[in-house]
């Protein structure tokens, strides 16, 4: 061991012991010195020796900066092994030192750092904690010291008591004396935090043999009472290691520490209970819910009476209060107010389950026998017309309701009591209620009386919940229930029948326009009373399967019929969705049948595209809605989407209507049907019936012309994809071998000949017609959705085929071909020696030439000076569209090969470079053909195109080549590509000199920068910023541009924001803020005024002597935004204008 | 510069809920003028004007179209000292927030307070408000009263 030398480590001794050093200086010599003791090079023994004067000294502030250096030491080095001997030394002075008044902060934080040493390192022994506590109740007064000293000696107590409880067993009564002592007034926050822990411990460490704890509980509690309920203004922002929260739980768990609390506690938090702050009685409810956990049945039923006064007094709200508390608006009063009737609830239903295992009558007839329950039952029972009134009042309806709910719900025998007392009486009354209105309804069907009750239609619902929970939970005495004489079962099945027909008459009637206002609640209420009814466990429900069925046909008769009615609908809905689930949740067979039959079935009958008057969404809506109750339900559901589907295609011929409604399923099926089971199991063998089924159909469709009608292709595309996709290898194959089967047997003899070899460079290609066009188009889209495993029958052909087809202009061919490309290039199972390379290099081939030669021959056909000049101009236009077409195919397969990382991709991005400036080759070929305008317009319309090719080469796309499709996807392929292309664009746009060159250069350069990964174009910063800036200048000349001005201008924000980016800007802050100040005015977007503005304000952060000169001219601008049409950016205006006005 | 306070004990009301902005259209309306001066402090109080109901919604009108806002405020007492330091808070604010192009009137509400007619003169009258808001103390004064934030 290295031994540093004294000259050393001594300085810092003195520094630490020199008051009238810097507290920086303090804390940093008391680290020195505990690095130097854990790294063993200065061992306990010298720095005590050699300390010994200013821990012995007389002079008491050197002495208790010396203890106090020794203290914090032995804290920091509290995972360093120490010896036995050093401990107990250690533990001796400190503890002797506890008599030292005037030096006792140090040896408070010596204990403390004592007795907070694991075992295994060394700690102090039991004897020694012992001594430690008699001297420390001996010497130390604790609310005569400093608030941190104090939280110190809360600190030491918690300690001892949670680690050494050995220790603390023959102090007793000494202890709790000096606790109680030690917390009495105590008002830190913080310390008082620990002493209620101190409280909660010590009470837990005495319980009852020692007598000791009922002995102090009536001082302890009468201490801690003072404290109750916490009121504590501070907030977050006070450092305080405390919050109100934190206080609260924790005097909480010192109130139930201990059982014999309990005198004296009830009673205070009852009292509390009718206070006027809402703040008090929430906590009293709490404090109150867990002691009555905590103290035990025996002690609380004592108090159940007049728990059960003050909590009715709480829940209807029966005292006048809240008017004193004038903060808030009448918003928060009324949350509280909720807040505070909820937790009542909580609480009565703790009190009931914990007190009714005693005495359980007696506690019901307390409740049940209640003057107010009884009254209020009886009111609301005999209100006539009572809808008004018993609305007017929905809180106390509400806690009636809950608490009779709460009540039966807690055990069978309650159960059985409340519905004895009241369920058959409420019924009756709704009966009467019930006759009188269909004699309303005769009589005078315009009356305004509203016929049923609804407080009680509330609370009978509100038992039959109760009913239903007990029934769940005693599942298995269900025959002892049913056959006993008392019991509620026979009251609940002897009153069913009017129930459901009451129910029912409900759901039936509610189109009554006088009551409409109301008739919300009731239909709520009644499909609520019927979904409880519908999913009592199987062999307990009170319902007959045929009523069962009733009830559900009723349910399922609203979904069919009763459509304009949404509220109803929805509810209805909702209400046969959970009864399926219930269903599968408690694996009732017999139901599921009646279920499926009744239910699922028709809900999903959509053979007919106008069978019911039902609107398409919502029939749709229904379906789904039903099938995610299970996925047996699903299942169904899908089957008769699919047949539905089917059935339809094969009638599209006879009715061209069909169209829609097949478009319509398939989205359906596709957007929510598929993922949702995607998400619930396999799905795979579903997806290839359809799949093989939907190609039996498109043999037949793909003749007559309606496949291109109304997006019907396109929908059938995009299925086709999304089924393909979730296929397994296995059965990709089968479906890509059905479609090749098809498609060869279909197509016509001219395409089929053009198949057989690769395309030669000058051949022409064939016209084709719609069907092979069709054909082919869905072909592709089982290629797109294709795993990368899957074989392909005869590639060569397929790559034949797509690229015929490519060449007459159809995407979906090319996003074929890029699939292909993307998924088997170099595999070698499916291409030998290259040959996917080389018929690649054969169609890259093939497209450049046609692109080019079409232009050439455009030249041609003008310069010769046709005398047909509209055939001609026409000829050119079907020309220029084609070659459009063909370019942005050709970007798909660029997007493919980039993906993968392929080299071929260079070429590709070689040739629309080539495109976009082949301006200036045109220029200089000869002057006379400027003269035309065709000229102009075809290269500004292909080099547009070509430009466009970048964006969808870098962007990500839903069509195709994405993840759900398996694309193969080589990581940071955007970020190689973005800097690969950088450079060469930045020459090519310094070089080019013609203003439409530039533009379309900038556009393309605009994708990419847009499309990049934003860190990677910030590490560019200082190369692209000058361009950036000055496409943001040229693009925002045009509308169509709006969007990639705004991506443009995001990348600019995202620079702002990057120490390096700023740099950069700073550099050029002259032009970015010029242009920055032209988009503040942009006409066209709103958002890129707002983000420009936002720049600015960003850009205030920057240092003054850079900015200041700009002040002016950016003022200018945002006082022109003030003016702006939109609200939004005048907003950011003022702020803006405030930011840069405020530093003059 | 005032040794006594001019209204020791002003009725304070409660903020109102600010809702999220009612107005559906884009065009300016008092709404958005009363948005801006809401929160402006009184020169004497630790409360927004409009807790003292100095102003409210009611008291601003706008016209696009002409380009004026008019903005009508009430003192708290007739003898208010400091009617000409709100008028200017809420001028100097206005200014800021607003096109260049909109005229602002300000005005004390008819009867609020006792010398109404000078008041008026004063704090519509461009040179005096200038030389007003040249004088340190006065703009020293303005300026806390407009950067509090409730």
């Amino acid at each position: 061991m290295a031994k540093v030398p004294l000259g050393q480590w001594v300085p810092h001794v003195e520094a630490f012991v020199d008051v009238s050093r810097p507290p920086a200086q303090h804390s940093a010599s008391v680290d020195a010195l505990a690095a130097l003791v854990n790294k063993d090079k200065l061992t306990l023994f010298d720095l005590v020796s050699k300390m010994e004067m200013y821990l012995t000294t007389t002079d008491h502030i050197v002495r208790s900066r010396g203890i106090l250096l020794l203290g914090e030491i032995l804290c920091q080095i509290s995972f360093k092994q120490l010896d036995v001997n050093a401990i107990s030394t250690l533990s001796e002075f400190f503890i002797s030192r506890l008599s030292d008044w005037q030096a006792l902060r140090g040896a408070l934080v010596g204990c403390l750092a004592l007795l907070r040493r694991k075992q295994s390192i060394g700690s102090i022994i039991i004897a020694d904690v012992e001594r430690l506590l008699e001297s420390f109740l001996r010497n130390v007064q604790v609310q005569s010291l400093a608030p941190a000293d104090r939280k110190l000696c809360f600190q030491i107590l918690n300690c001892i008591l949670d680690q050494y409880p050995e220790a603390v067993k023959t102090k007793g009564d000494e202890l709790l004396y000096g606790i109680c002592e030690a917390i009495d007034e105590e008002k830190d926050p913080e310390c008082l935090k620990l002493s209620f822990h101190l409280v909660e411990v010590v009470m837990k460490q005495f319980p009852d043999p020692s007598g000791l704890a009922e002995q102090f509980a009536s001082e302890v509690f009468e201490i801690l009472s003072k404290y109750y309920p916490i009121y504590f203004t501070h907030g977050v922002g006070d450092e305080l290691d405390a919050t109100r929260d934190d206080l609260s739980s924790a005097l909480m768990h010192a109130f139930c520490s201990t059982p014999y609390f309990e005198p004296f506690a009830i009673p205070l938090l009852l009292d509390k209970l009718s206070s006027s702050l809402p703040l008090a009685k929430l906590d009293s409810l709490k404090y109150l819910d867990n002691c009555i956990r905590c103290y035990g049945t025996e002690r609380m039923v004592r108090h159940a009476t007049a728990i059960w006064f003050k909590l009715k007094e709480v829940m209807f709200s029966l005292s006048i209060d809240q008017s004193l508390s004038t903060s808030g608006s009448s918003k928060d009063v009324e949350k509280n107010k909720n807040q505070i009737v909820s937790k009542a609830l909580t609480c009565l239903r703790t009190a009931i389950t914990y007190m009714g295992s005693s005495d359980e009558d007696r506690l019901i007839n307390l409740i049940l026998l209640d003057e107010d329950i009884v009254n209020n039952i009886h009111s609301v029972a005999s209100e006539e017309n009572s809808v008004l009134t018993s609305l007017q009042n929905p809180i106390q309806l509400h806690a009636l309701g809950s608490v009779i709910s709460i009540l039966a719900e807690s055990s069978t025998h309650s159960c059985t009591r409340v519905l004895q007392a009241h369920f058959t009486r409420l019924v009756d009354s709704l009966e009467i209620s019930a006759g009188s209105k269909s004699r309303h309804l005769n009589t005078c069907s315009g009356s305004s009386t509203a016929p049923i009750n609804y407080g009680t239609l509330y609370l009978s619902v509100q038992m039959l919940s109760s009913c239903r929970e007990v029934a769940l939970v005693s599942q298995e005495n269900i025959p002892a229930i049913k056959s006993a004489e008392e019991s509620w079962w026979p009251i609940l099945e002897k009153n069913i029948d009017s129930i459901i027909h009451l129910l029912q008459s409900l759901l039936t009637i509610d189109s009554q326009s006088a009551w409409s206002a109301v008739r919300q609640e009731y239909v709520s209420c009644a499909v609520k009373g019927l979904l409880i009814l519908a999913t009592f466990p199987e062999q307990c429900s009170p319902l007959s399967a045929n009523t069962y069925e009733d009830v559900l046909l009723m349910l399922t008769s609203v979904i069919t019929s009763k459509y304009e009615n949404v509220h109803l609908w929805r509810l209805s809905l909702k209400a046969l969705t959970s009864i399926g689930s219930s269903i599968l949740e408690f694996h009732a067979s017999q139901k599921e049948i009646i279920y499926n039959k009744v239910v699922v079935d028709k809900i999903s009958s959509l053979h007919e595209p106008y069978g019911t008057s039902m609107p398409l969404n919502l029939r749709l809506e229904a379906n789904f809605e039903v099938g995610t109750a299970g996925p047996n339900y699903m299942l169904r559901v899908v089957k008769s989407l699919e047949e539905a589907v089917v059935t339809n295609i094969s009638e599209v011929n006879a009715r061209i209507e069909n169209v829609d409604y097949i478009v319509n399923l398939l989205e359906c099926y596709c957007g929510q049907v598929l993922p949702w089971l995607f998400t619930s199991g396999d799905v795979n063998e579903l997806a290839l019936s359809f799949a093989m089924r939907l190609w039996n159909e498109i043999r037949d469709l793909a003749i007559s012309d309606r496949i291109r009608s109304q997006g019907l292709l396109s929908s059938l595309m995009m299925g086709m994809k999304l089924l393909v996709g979730i296929c397994t290898e296995e059965q990709q194959l089968l479906i890509v071998q059905k479609a090749y089967d098809t498609i060869s047997s279909m197509l016509s003899r001219s395409v089929k000949s053009m198949t057989q070899h690769p395309l030669a460079v000058d051949e022409s290609v064939p016209l084709c017609s719609i069907h092979d066009t069709s054909l082919v188009c869905m072909l592709s889209s089982v290629i797109v959705g294709i795993r990368p495993q899957t074989p392909l029958p005869d590639m060569k052909m397929m790559i034949n085929l797509f690229a015929v087809f490519l060449l007459k202009g159809q995407i979906p061919a090319a996003h074929a071909l890029a699939s292909i490309f993307n998924k088997y290039l170099q595999n070698s199972e499916f291409s030998h020696e290259n040959e996917l390379d080389k018929l690649l290099g054969t169609i890259l081939e093939r497209c450049f030439s046609t692109i080019s030669y079409s232009s050439d021959m455009k030249i041609a056909l003008s310069s010769a000076g046709t005398t047909d000049d509209a055939y001609c101009s026409e000829r050119l236009s079907g020309i220029i569209v084609s070659k459009n077409d063909i370019l942005s195919g050709l970007s798909w397969i660029g997007k493919g090969l980039l993906m993968r990382g392929n080299e071929k991709v260079k070429d590709i991005s070689l040739f629309l470079l080539k495109c976009l400036c082949s301006d200036q080759s045109l220029v200089g070929f000869s002057p006379h053909q400027q003269e035309h305008g065709t000229n102009d317009s075809s290269y500004v319309s292909l080099a547009t195109s070509a430009a466009d090719a970048f964006h969808v080469m870098m962007s990500d796309s839903e069509v195709c080549l994405n993840k759900k499709f398996h694309a193969r996807i080589k990581p940071l392929y955007k970020q190689r590509f973005f800097s690969i292309l950088m450079p060469i664009f930045l020459s090519k746009i310094k070089e080019s000199t013609a203003m439409t060159t530039k533009l379309v250069l900038y556009r393309a350069f605009g994708h990419i920068v847009s499309n990049a990964p934003v860190p990677a174009v910030i590490t560019e910063a200082h190369q692209i910023l000058l361009v950036m800036v000055d496409s943001l200048a040229k693009l925002s000349m045009d509308i169509k541009d709006k969007d990639l001005v705004y991506s443009m201008l995001l990348i600019l924000s995202g620079m702002l924001m990057d120490e390096k980016g700023k740099e950069c800007i700073l550099e050029n802050i002259h032009i970015v803020v010029g242009v920055l100040t032209q988009l503040v005015s942009y006409p066209h977007m709103m958002i890129v005024r707002e983000t420009a503005l936002q720049c600015f304000v960003a850009m205030s952060n920057f240092p003054h002597s850079k900015i200041y000169r700009m002040r002016a001219q950016i003022l200018q601008a945002t006082i022109r935004a003030l003016d702006d049409k939109k609200r939004t950016v005048r907003q950011e205006a003022v702020l803006c204008r405030q930011t840069w006005q405020s530093f003059a | 510069m005032t040794v006594g306070m001019i209204n020791a004990n002003p009725v304070v009301h409660e903020r109102p809920e600010r809702a999220a902005h009612p107005h559906a259209a884009n065009a300016l309306d008092p709404l958005d003028v009363f948005d801006t001066v809401r929160d402006i402090k009184d020169p004497e109080h630790p409360y927004s004007l409009e807790q003292l109901s100095v102003l409210s919604e009611e008291s601003v009108s706008v016209d696009e179209k002409l380009g004026r806002i008019q903005i009508t405020f009430t003192p708290t007492v007739q003898h208010c000292s400091m009617a000409t330091v709100i008028g200017l808070c809420l001028r100097l604010k206005l200014m800021q927030n607003f096109p260049p192009h909109f005229k602002i009137d300000i005005k004390v509400a008819p009867g609020s307070l006792a010398n109404e007619e000078s008041v008026n003169k004063q704090l519509n009258d461009k040179e005096r408000v200038a030389a007003a808001l040249e004088n340190p103390n006065l703009r020293q004064l303005v300026d806390e009263c407009l950067c509090s934030n409730f």
